[in-house]
Parts: structure tokens; sequence; C-alpha cells
């Protein structure tokens, strides 16, 4: 960077500030959005293959904080924030997209985190390990006869393809959310509550 | 469930020959003999090896009797008033009342009244103790799990666990003259396993010229026949023991496919010899030969399987006595023993295989002990030996061995008066892990005549089993796999190498080398012991368990499913308090003995603890899916522990009559069972099993001292769980008859 493009840039980000103040009456602060999804499915099976192992069309649900389930068809875009296929939960960043997404895995109460903490690290999915854990116990969840269980406690941060900040808790990964879930039970149908920040900010509320 | 042989009734002599012609083919109860044993077509080595080794045993003993018949003494009255002796506790024989650490005795007499058949039987109505049912039914003491506590049968440890159970119901009891539990870490003694205590069967030896045999028929045609014959002369003695237990099962869920449990049946022969060279010099030779066979149904997703599994077990334990002099004795014992099972279990559809696995294990123990008595007041006991130990089985790669060399000594010392001082240990040196010292030292102390007070202190251990270190075990149905921690770097690489494998989760060169589990314990108690009959016993534990052995996901697989091995993790504590009064109604012809038993446990993983105590465990209500931290109340402890237990028991006994009766009752607390979310804990009331009470009773008569007529009602109110305890079958009821025969009785009529 030269000293002109710094130059320019340093008065780009001075006038922007200047009129952002300017028109900061005219400007409505979005509020946080809190939502709870329910029964979203993450590639549900389609049948059972003849070796007993489930089958499936094997894609991604992309979904957006800001306007919910996205088509498929908007994979390579910034639309979506993050994608669900079984277990497995994808960002937009890093190996997965083109967005600025990445995630942290927290222990907390979810209405207890109120802003991303200064010493959450963020990870992006790259080819070794996704930002948000796979595997039994890694990550949201744990696996125990035959049941997917989300863990209790676990919050997710996550960045989004735009750079907002939203948290997310799983609550059920079983179609209905039953309090019981049986491995008969519809799998692959996510059930979660989460907060977006559409402003520019790291708090949740 | 199986619908079995109708015309299964009580033809004694016809089930009798149907199923012991393996081993035996002419039998005459009151005038015992074996013409000859029959070798049959295609029958193991080991079979005939034992066959070979009882006719010697015959031959020997016949030639004995006919030189020294003559000379036939009955000793079995002189015994009836003896102090209650137990042997366990410092590995000589000593007074009940007098060693220092927290003992339970349970005699014959109190077996026989119960009218018990397998050692899980008598093991449950003991304070204190519970059955946990994991691959078979296994013993929790002081709440550690079945694993943690070493069980001898006659001073000797049987091998043979299913995931760290030692199947109890594979012990019949009707030839055990009794039972002693030493509770709290005896790994000074008796090195690896002795880690919650020991659990010692002791069987009974040749006295007199005796004979006994019963059959009992109950609920879910469950089966038993014993028979029971000991010959002694100046010199020699003999005793068989044989015994057939079967079972037809039962069902709690008849609609579905496969038994809640299976049937099968159970043989055991022990035939047990005695020679006594010289006064000091006696020879024992106790040998035993069990095999189930079972029949298993299950159902795998919509496909019927079905099959059928043998469970073997022998072993052969010559052991040499020599008394120097007075105070110098020795004793010299080489146990051999042999576990192995064999199952085949096949689609009922194309009787394809579904599983087939053979697990194979020996354990060969040469062994020397000398015990010296410094005066009447100081005793020293050394000894040390050798353990061989091998595994052969289906999940294992190769034959994987074990050595141990070991050493230990102990010294009692009652100089000063009223107090008894005991000091031991033991060195074990182990092939496959870090050598370990148990050091325990325990002291009782005499307030009065009444009152004695006593406290141990001492460090118990486990060694990593042959699982833990070479397990290489991948689940066909279900697609994980397990390595154990000398195994799982190299089938990791063969896994990758295949392309398998889609994340490590763990660097399993951290895995590090498996240390043995061990323990600190601290008991603490007293006895009251009163002369109107009344007896209080109290014991207060304390355990610290480090590095527990726990799985651990080391790698996902592509097929979403774990690798895991083996690591320590965990630590632990357990600790209560026992409480044992019992009262006896003094009177000569009918005593009756009231006892009441109590114990309050609390058995804790300390991570947990530490968890809760930071605000990291959380638990999510799966109505409102709101989640909130996990308070220290509401973590009661680890599974399968019952914060209260008690047993409540009424004992009579009429002389005059030859009556005898008894009414058990065994509460225990609930306690945890599941995680059903997701935390690791048993923390919500759903994830407990309720507490519950059955009632045991059961009453017999003797006729002309010698025919006995016995009938009982276990599980009295036919209390259930067929949910969370299928092995608890309802109400069963049952009939026994039997006869008992002496030679001095017989020919003084």
């Amino acid at each position: 960077m030269n000293s002109f493009q710094k130059f320019t840039l340093s008065t780009l980000v001075i006038s922007t500030l200047f009129s952002a103040c300017k028109k900061d009456d005219d400007v409505v602060v979005q509020p946080v959005k809190s939502e709870t999804v329910k029964d979203l499915p993450a590639d549900p099976t389609t049948s059972v293959g003849a070796n007993g192992q489930p089958t499936s069309t094997g894609k991604y649900t992309f979904f957006s904080f800001k306007n919910g389930i996205v088509a498929s068809t908007d994979s390579a875009s910034l639309k979506w924030d993050i994608g669900f296929k079984a277990t497995t939960i994808i960002t937009n960043g890093g190996t997965s997209g083109s967005g600025q997404a990445a995630a942290v895995v927290l222990n907390g109460i979810f209405n207890e985190i109120t802003e991303v903490p200064a010493s959450a690290t963020f990870a992006q999915d790259s080819k070794t390990a996704f930002a948000v854990p796979t595997g039994s116990g890694n990550g949201w969840y744990s696996y125990a006869n035959g049941i997917i269980s989300p863990t209790a406690g676990k919050v997710i941060l996550i960045k989004t393809a735009e750079g907002k900040y939203a948290k997310v808790e799983i609550l059920s990964y079983y179609k209905g959310a039953p309090t019981t879930p049986a491995a008969t039970d519809a799998a692959r149908y996510y059930t979660f509550r989460y907060v977006y920040q559409p402003e520019a900010s790291t708090k949740f509320n | 469930m199986t619908v079995r042989n109708k015309s299964y009734k009580l033809n004694l002599e016809g089930i009798f020959k149907d199923n012991f012609n393996i081993f035996i083919e002419t039998y005459i109860i009151n005038k015992i003999l074996f013409r000859k044993l029959r070798p049959e077509k295609g029958c193991s080595l080991s079979t005939r090896l034992m066959k070979g080794l009882i006719s010697l045993l015959l031959i020997f003993w016949t030639l004995n009797m006919f030189g020294q018949q003559k000379h036939v003494v009955n000793d079995s009255l002189k015994t009836s008033n003896l102090n209650e002796v137990v042997v366990t506790a410092t590995r000589n024989e000593r007074a009940l009342n007098a060693v220092p650490m927290p003992v339970t005795l349970i005699g014959q007499k109190q077996i026989r009244a119960m009218g018990s058949l397998r050692l899980s039987e008598v093991l449950a109505e003991q304070t204190g103790l519970f059955i946990v049912n994991d691959h078979g039914q296994g013993i929790q003491i002081q709440g550690f799990n079945p694993d943690y506590t070493l069980i001898l049968l006659d001073g000797e440890p049987l091998v043979g666990r299913t995931a760290g159970t030692l199947e109890l119901s594979r012990l019949a009891v009707a030839n055990i003259k009794q039972i002693e539990i030493v509770k709290g870490p005896s790994s000074s003694l008796y090195g690896s396993e002795a880690l919650a205590g020991v659990v010692n069967i002791i069987t009974e030896r040749p006295s007199g010229t005796k004979g006994s045999f019963s059959a009992r028929y109950g609920t879910n045609q469950t089966s038993d026949l014993a028979g029971n014959l000991s010959m002694k002369t100046k010199k020699s003695g003999f005793n068989l023991f044989l015994n057939r237990y079967a079972s037809g099962g039962y069902d709690f869920t008849p609609e579905t496919f496969g038994a809640t449990v299976s049937p099968f049946q159970n043989y055991t022969i022990t035939p047990k010899f005695t020679y006594d060279f010289s006064k000091n010099i006696s020879l024992n030779i106790s040998t035993r030969y069990n095999i189930e066979n079972q029949q298993s149904s299950l159902l795998v997703g919509s496909d019927q399987i079905a099959g059928t599994g043998s469970v073997k077990d022998w072993n052969i334990n010559p052991n040499l006595r020599i008394a120097f002099n007075q105070n110098l004795k020795a004793v010299f014992r080489f146990y051999n023993t042999h576990y192995k099972t064999n199952s085949e279990l096949l689609y009922q559809k194309d009787n394809n295989v579904y599983d087939a696995t053979y697990f194979s294990q020996t354990f060969q123990r040469p062994e020397i002990q000398v015990d010296y008595a410094l005066g009447k007041k100081q005793f020293l006991t050394l000894g040390g030996g050798k353990i061989w130990e091998s595994v052969e089985a289906t999940r294992y790669d190769d034959t994987k061995r074990f050595e141990t060399n070991y050493g230990f000594f102990q010294y009692e010392n009652l100089l000063v008066k009223a107090l008894n001082l005991t000091v031991g240990g033991r060195f074990d040196a182990h092939s496959a892990y870090k050598a370990q010292f148990s050091p325990k030292v325990s002291v009782a102390y005499d307030l009065s005549k009444k009152v004695r007070l006593n406290g141990s202190v001492g460090v118990g251990f486990k060694a990593p089993d042959f699982r833990q270190l070479y397990l290489n075990f991948t689940n066909a149905v279900a697609g994980y796999s397990v390595f154990g921690t000398q195994e799982v770097a190299l089938n990791l690489a063969r896994l990758q190498a295949e392309n398998q494998i889609s994340e490590v989760l763990f660097d399993v060169t951290k895995l590090g080398e498996l240390k043995a589990e061990s323990s600190l314990a601290y008991n603490f108690g007293g006895k009251i012991d009163l002369d109107n009959g009344l007896k209080i016993k109290v014991n207060t534990f304390r355990n610290d368990i480090s590095n527990l052995i726990q799985t651990q996901a080391v790698a996902l697989k592509t097929n979403g499913q774990s690798v895991f091995s083996y690591m320590n993790l965990t630590k632990a504590f357990t600790q209560g308090i026992e409480l044992d009064a019992s009262y006896t109604i003094a009177n000569q012809q009918s005593p009756i003995t009231l006892s009441a038993g109590y114990q309050f446990l609390e058995a804790k993983d300390k991570e947990v603890v530490d968890k809760i105590e930071k605000g990291e465990l959380f638990r999510r209500d799966p109505e409102t899916l709101i989640t909130e931290r996990v308070k220290a109340s509401d973590y009661e402890g680890l599974f399968n522990r019952s914060r209260h237990s008690a047993n409540f028991k009424v004992f009579y006994e009429n002389t005059k009559n030859g009556l005898t009766a008894s009414l058990r009752g065994i509460y225990r607390s609930r306690y945890g069972f599941a995680d059903y979310n997701g935390n690791g804990i048993a923390d919500v009331d759903n994830e407990f099993v309720k507490g519950y009470v059955t009632w045991n009773i059961s009453a017999s008569k003797t006729f002309k001292e010698q025919f006995r007529v016995q009938a009982g009602i276990d599980n009295a109110l036919g209390y259930t769980d067929t949910k969370n305890i299928p092995n608890l079958a309802g109400r069963l009821i049952w009939l026994s008859v039997g006869i008992n025969l002496e030679k001095h009785k017989i020919t003084e009529q």
C-alpha cells in the first residue's frame, strides 16, 4: 500500500464517519433479530441403502440470519451464512465459501452471552477442520445409543458472510424436537435459536 | 421365548443321567461308585485331561480307602463350637473378631436357610453390596464397579471377565463352607483387582464319609441338581461336588423376537483331594470344571438373530503345606486356570453368520508363602510368586501375554495389650506397565471386652487389562472401532492408508503408557458385642481413586463413526458409612435372629464436581428447551450407585422340629441409569431408576435328620421394572428336596 492509497483510504473513512454523523437522525438502528428456527431439514435420509447405510441427496441447506433458508443455487454467493448437512455445520468462509464467515463454540448459557467476548478466537473452515468441530463431544452434540443430542451449554458464535455477528444454540436434531428422541425418529431436522446483530456491533442486545 | 421340553418333571434319576452322562455313566446315591469314565467321541483335550485326572484321583483314593477303612474318623461333630475363623483378611487363619479390617462372613447355615443357588444371590443380600448387570452379574463394593473386586475361589483368583465383570452366577453355592468378604483395598496381599475388596469363596474340604443330594425346581423352568460326596480316611480325603443348574429364561417383551434372559444350562464338577503325608506335611489338590451353554436370540434392526454360546472355566490347584516346626510353616501353590468362551450367532432368514467369536484366557501362578511366628504375639508372613497370563481371541491380533513377578509381606503385632497392629505390603513388577507397591496398615484396639475400634489405610490398584492394551475390535454393524493403547497407532495408520479416517481428533502419541488405576483408602469403624445378644458393627470409608481408565475418541471415520482407545483420565471418590446390627432372641431350641443393615454411599467423579462448582456443567429442559446450570445438589453421583440401601432379615430355627424359616427384605434407593440430556451425568428424574424393595422368603423342614424339604419365594411381591432392570425377574417360586447321608449315622442304626 503506497502513501497515496493510504491517504485516499483514510479520507474515505473520515468522510464516511462524518457523513454518518450528519445522517444520524434519519438512520434507524436496526434491532437485533431473535428467532427460533424449527425443523430446518439438513439433508434428511431419503431411503436406506442395501448395506443398511442411509442414503440422501448429500446437499447442504443454506441459511442466512437475515433472510432465512437460501436456495442452494446461491451457494457461491454471500447470500448465506451457515450450511447444514446431517451433523456437519459449515460457515460461508475459508474453504467453504467466499464470505468472511467464521465461528467459535463457547461454553455458557445463551441468554448470558450478551456480546462477543474479546477472548473469543474465531476460526474459519479449513481443509483439516470445520470452524464448528464435528464428532461426538467435540462441537455441539454428543452421540450415544444411536441418538444425537445437542450438548447443553454450547453456544456457537458466528461471524456472518458479511462480517456481522450472531449467536446460535442448537436445541434438537429430530423433527418436532421430541422430548425424548428415539433412534427411529426422523433425524437431521434442526431446531435452533439465534440472535443476529445486523449492525456492526459485537453486542447481542 | 422358547417353549421347553414339557417332560421336565422331577424324575431325578432320569434328569441326572441325561445331563451328567458326559462325565458319569452310573451314579448311585447311597454307595456312590464310579465304575468307569466313558470317553466321549470328539470331546476336547481339556475334558479328557479332566476325566483322566478324576480317574487317577479316584483310583488313588480307592486304594487308600481299602487300606485304611477301619480307621475312619468322623470329625464333623468337633467343628460345631469353634469360633468363626476367616483366612482372607491376613492370608492366615484368624478369628473373625480378631482381624483389624472390615470382614463380612457368610456361613453355610445362612446360605442354606436362604435357599440360594448362586453366589450372586447370596451377595445381593449383604449390606453395602449390589449386583451390577453389565455383561454379567458382578458385585459393587463401596461404590466400585465389579472390575475392582477380586473374586477368589479357595484363595485363588477366578479369571474370565467380560467388560470387567466376572459373572458371579458361574459359581454354585451348594458346596460352599463360607464366603468371606474383605472390604477396602487388599492389594497389599493380593495385588491387582483387589481395589474395592476381595470376595473369597471357601469350599468344603473332605470331612468324614458322607453324601448329599438335592434337587430343586421353580419358576421359569429353573432347576438345580447338586450332589456332594465326601470321604475321609486317616490320611486321605476326597470330595466331589456335582451340579447342574439350568433355566428356561424369560421374556418381558414376548411381542418382539428375542428373550430378556435366554435359556442356559450350567454344569459344575469340582473334585478335591487331600493327603496327609505326615502330621506336618499335607497335600491338597482342588480342581474345578464349569461349563455353561447358552441359547440366545436377539433382534438387530429387523433381522432375527439366534445362536448358541458356551462359557467354560476349569482349574487345577495343587498345594503343599509343610510345618517345619511349631513356628515355621510354608505353603507351595501352583494354580492353573483357563477360561474359554465361544459364540456363534446366525441370521435366521438365511443362516449366514452374524457374529462368531471366541475368547480364551489362561492364568498360571506358582507361589510360596511362609508364615513365621515370633513367639505368641508377633507373626510374619512372607510370600512371592510369578504369574503368566495370556489371552487369545477373535478381537486380538495374536496371543497376548503378561508376566508378573511379585513379593509380599505382612507383620502382625499383638505386643501391646488390647492392640493389634498389622502392617503389610506387596510389590508387583509387571511386563506391560509400571511396577506397583501397595502398602497397608491396619490397627484394632479393644476399648473394653465389648467394644472394639479398628481402622486401616491402604493402597489398592488394578492393572490395565488385556482389552485396554491390546483390543482390536470393529463393530461390523455400527461401524465404530476400539483399539487398545498398544494397538491404536498402528491401526489408525492402517485406517488412514485405507482412506477410512476423515479426521484425527487426538494425537495418539499423547495417549502415553497406560498406568494402573489406583486408590488410597481409609476405613474406620468398630463393633459392639453385648451380652444380651445385640451386635453392632460400623464402618466408614473413603476411597480416592486416580488414573481411572476411560475410553477416548481419537479419530473420526468417513462413515461418521469414531475410533476409540483408552486413556487414564478421571479421578473419582467414593465414601460412605455402613451399619450392621443383629440381635438374637436367645432360646436354646428355637433362636430367632433379627438383623438389619444400612449403607450410605456417595460416589462421584471429581471432574464433574469441579465443573459444577465452576458453573460449567449444563442441562437443557427437553420441554422448554431452556438451558440451565447443573447445581451441586442435582448431582447424586456416578451411574448405578444408590445413595441409601438397607436390608432387614429374620432367621428362625427350631432344632427340635427341624424347622428353619427366613424373611429377607432388600432395599436400594434410586440410582442413575441413563443420560438422556447429553451432559454425561444422571441429574433429572427420568434418568434414574426408582428405588425398590424385594422380599424373599423361605422355609425348610428336616425329617429324620436326613431328608430335607425346602420351599421359598424370591421377590415375593413380584416387583419388576422391565425397562430398566431386565435382570430382576418377577416372583420366583421354588421347591427343593434333599437327602443327607453320613457314614457314622448309618452304621449306628
